[in-house]
């Protein structure tokens, strides 16, 4: 692929930010457009995904004084469909149906609709309707559920989450974009109050109200921008039907078929990669998913972060910025910026040295995918 | 039933849905039988429900299961993030005797520290929501 993450923006993130979901896309877009030193006219193509608070592209676009847009495509899904949208972006690039997209995500995650609660009353109809009499309704139970099979088959324990909390805590104290930065030791993670076992509090992502753009553009207008640009080299997506109780190995996620995709298609291997944002939910779904993608062999995650392998001078530094569960539940989308500024070399104190591919990963359970960028054009 | 503290939590508890897919599921509950959607040309089990054979297309129809299975995964609630049970509960991933792979979700009436992954459960269809409908909890038995 010839396509590059060109600009990034962001808003800040807070608990309660007492503004609309499109205003904050709209700050988030165009401070992505003024990184790449480029103008609201010269996007033509923007995407989001939503399952609870969003807005339209068609909003965001009016919001930039842009009347006009060749593709604009909001997509029902979660976190499962950030790096496809990057990479279906590329993809119509390359076809030549836009010069430069915007994908952002915008939410009040924390004081809007928070994913992991419900109140009543409360229908359920189509595939969650059968787990409507046990209230088995939200991520964190399925969640859960999975990661108590994995305890089973592979002897992985609590503390081998909590060794993925704790360490993507200390890369967030440095960060002061994150929500989460006070420093948090084992002792700490296990006293956090439960949620559902096998996960406590510290097990959850931190939600919070902000918006995430990525401006992606070819490379007749990447070599022009302001910013270096960082290359998608791939993608590989692996969206399941099963659903989260019939799905039939939850110790494995939708990696164990992505990742040798990932593989086969880049040429590259998982040992190859400076930095990974490994999508985070909630710990668990980092824990499958490094064993998914071949970070890690299967039940070995735990101590893979307790050896410090996860970290600086480690085997490869997983979540620099903290994650969703210590910097913010942007639904994701806030890996691909983190990639992009530590490819670019602009992470400051966190900055991986000499990071060169990243390894960007979107979604858990049956569905998701991942996205590998390069600092160096392909 | 649940007892609870709260008069309202157990209306307010979540109520399924049925459409022209489950209807004869809930049918079935409703009258005491737990029945699974099934094919009637290759006889493989399906959940959930449709009206054609995921594997063969062919059409299916509810039939009787002995509801019997295992805990093939579990958690405990501890936080009440969804209203309908008193906290702490079980809720159970059981697959059933019938077929590898057909699961469903139920709360296991049973101690929290009792439960674990392989215990033998079997169903018991009990009132949801406003009682129209009945749903699977489970209660542990002797293999
Ligand atoms: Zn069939």
């Amino acid at each position: 692929m010839s396509v590059a993450i060109v600009g990034i923006g962001r808003t800040e993130y807070t608990r309660r930010s007492g503004r609309t979901p499109r205003a904050m896309a709209v700050e988030a877009s165009r401070a992505a457009i003024a990184d790449a030193g480029l103008t609201p006219g010269d996007v033509d193509g923007m995407v989001t995904f939503h399952v609870n608070d969003s807005c339209q592209p068609t909003e965001v676009a009016w919001g930039l004084g842009v009347d006009q847009l060749s593709w604009a495509n909001a997509v029902l899904g979660g976190g499962n469909l950030v790096a496809d949208q990057i990479a279906t972006a590329a993809a119509v690039i390359e076809a030549g149906l836009c010069r430069a997209v915007i994908v952002y995500r915008s939410l009040n995650g924390r004081s809007g609709h928070r994913l992991g609660t419900m109140e009543g009353p409360i229908e359920v109809a189509g595939e969650w309707q059968f787990d409507a009499p046990a209230s088995w309704l939200v991520p964190p139970q399925w969640f859960a559920m999975w990661a108590r099979r994995h305890q089973h088959v592979y002897g992985s324990t609590c503390e081998d989450l909590g060794q993925i909390a704790v360490q993507q805590r200390a890369h967030a104290v440095p960060n002061e974009h994150a929500m989460m930065r006070t420093p948090m030791t084992m002792e700490d993670y296990l006293a956090g109050r439960w949620i559902n076992e096998p996960f406590r509090v510290y097990d959850c992502t931190a939600e919070v109200d902000g918006a995430v753009a990525i401006l992606v553009a070819g490379e007749d207008i990447a070599v022009t921008c302001r910013q270096s640009p960082v290359w998608l080299l791939g993608s590989a997506n692996s969206q399941g039907g099963s659903g989260w109780s019939a799905w039939d190995d939850p110790t494995a996620m939708y990696a164990r078929t992505a990742g040798p995709q990932l593989w086969n298609r880049t040429g590259l291997r998982p040992g190859d990669m400076d930095l990974a944002c490994m999508y985070d939910c909630f710990t668990y779904t980092v824990m499958a998913t490094m064993e998914g993608f071949g970070l890690c062999e299967p039940g070995q995650v735990g101590p893979f972060f307790a050896e410090g392998r996860a970290t600086y001078g480690g085997d490869v530094v997983i979540n620099p910025h903290g994650g969703l569960l210590s910097e913010g539940y942007i639904h994701g989308l806030n890996h691909h910026f983190e990639a992009a500024l530590q490819l670019r070399g602009q992470a400051g104190t966190r900055q991986v040295q000499d990071a060169n591919l990243a390894l960007v990963t979107a979604g858990g359970g049956p569905y998701g995918g991942a996205n590998i960028y390069s600092r160096e054009h392909p | 039933m649940t007892t609870t503290s709260d008069p309202g939590a157990v209306t307010r508890a979540p109520v399924p849905v049925p459409d022209a897919d489950s209807a004869g599921f809930w049918e079935s509950t409703r009258d005491g039988v737990l029945s699974i959607d099934r094919c009637t040309q290759c006889r493989r089990w399906q959940h959930p429900p449709l009206e054609a054979c995921r594997h063969c297309g062919q059409p299916t129809r509810f039939e009787p299961v002995s509801g019997r299975g295992e805990v093939f995964s579990f958690i405990v609630v501890r936080q009440p993030t969804v209203p309908g049970h008193e906290p702490p509960y079980v809720v159970g991933l059981v697959e059933l005797a019938e077929q590898s792979g057909i699961r469903l979700t139920g709360v296991v009436r049973a101690p929290v520290d009792a439960v674990h992954i392989g215990m033998p459960v079997e169903v018991r269809l009990m009132p949801v929501g406003g009682g129209e409908f009945r749903g699977p909890e489970f209660v542990p038995v002797s293999r």
